[in-house]
């Protein structure tokens, strides 16, 4: 079975998806029910700084990776040769 | 946005006694699971890369491991993200007037309830096991006459204090209203 490693990027691109749904949705809640001090505007600060700090991250490993690459798994598997 | 200064369906000359939140000893119990979860793939990166060197040159491995380690950490910040919003909405108001029991329960459900001092029937503090007697937290009851009946401050700083607090304040309250104790 051969595939690209583009598969896998997708994958983790779909998994992006809901984590920043989840993301906004946490930050609605801070802005619509939080106090209006600073603790709820740092937080929210620390929570969207970093957040951008690992994608950035994530972002240098994955750009070094030759996704175009094919993958073959389990060769040979369903080349079973009967003889009767 | 909730704000001191603009407290839901304000009563008028009401002014802000407490705000309390569950003990930050919670909070700090929060982090520490964190830290966790923040170490264990640490250690099992390293415990791989001294038997299996080989696992992070890999044609798939290498690309896997970037992808999921970038996604377990995306996964675990968001969840840890969410869990202080738990902890950080969750708050009691206690005014010179009413109680309001402000609740977040996962991600769209909230509840708001509030009764007035005069209805407080019985309040009761209770401390219960080793950590939370050292560091003084635990729960306040609440009894009122109230269709919700019993109001739970759930493990905030200094029970026995927030207790005589609101005793006080509901006798000034019944007082006010002219209510018999």
């Amino acid at each position: 079975m051969t595939f690209s490693l583009y598969v896998f990027l997708f994958l983790y691109f779909a998994f992006l998806v809901p984590w920043s749904v989840f993301g906004l949705i946490a930050i609605y809640h801070m802005f619509k029910f939080g106090f209006k001090n600073f603790t709820t505007f740092f937080t929210t600060f620390i929570y969207i700084g970093v957040s951008v700090i690992m994608l950035f991250g994530s972002y240098y490993y994955i750009s070094q990776i030759d996704w175009s690459m094919n993958v073959t798994l389990l060769r040979g598997l369903f080349n079973i040769d009967f003889q009767l | 946005m909730l704000s001191v200064y603009r407290l839901p369906n304000k009563i008028q000359d009401e002014k802000i006694i407490k705000i309390l939140r569950r003990d930050v000893f919670i909070l700090i119990k929060k982090m520490c699971l964190f830290a966790l979860l923040i170490v264990l793939p640490l250690i099992f990166f390293y415990l791989a890369f001294s038997s299996q060197p080989s696992l992070f040159n890999g044609t798939i491995s290498y690309p896997l491991i970037i992808l999921g380690t970038s996604s377990y950490y995306l996964f675990i910040w968001v969840f840890f993200f969410f869990s202080f919003i738990d902890y950080y909405l969750d708050i009691w108001v206690i005014t010179n007037e009413r109680i309001i029991d402000v609740q977040q329960k996962g991600f769209f459900a909230r509840t708001i309830s509030e009764q007035r001092l005069y209805r407080i029937q019985d309040v009761t503090s209770e401390v219960q096991g080793f950590f939370p007697t050292i560091l003084k937290y635990g729960e306040v009851y609440i009894q009122t006459a109230g269709a919700q009946q019993r109001f739970l401050f759930h493990e905030v700083p200094h029970p026995h204090e927030v207790r005589n607090t609101l005793i006080k304040l509901a006798e000034r309250s019944k007082n006010k209203n002219k209510i018999k104790i």
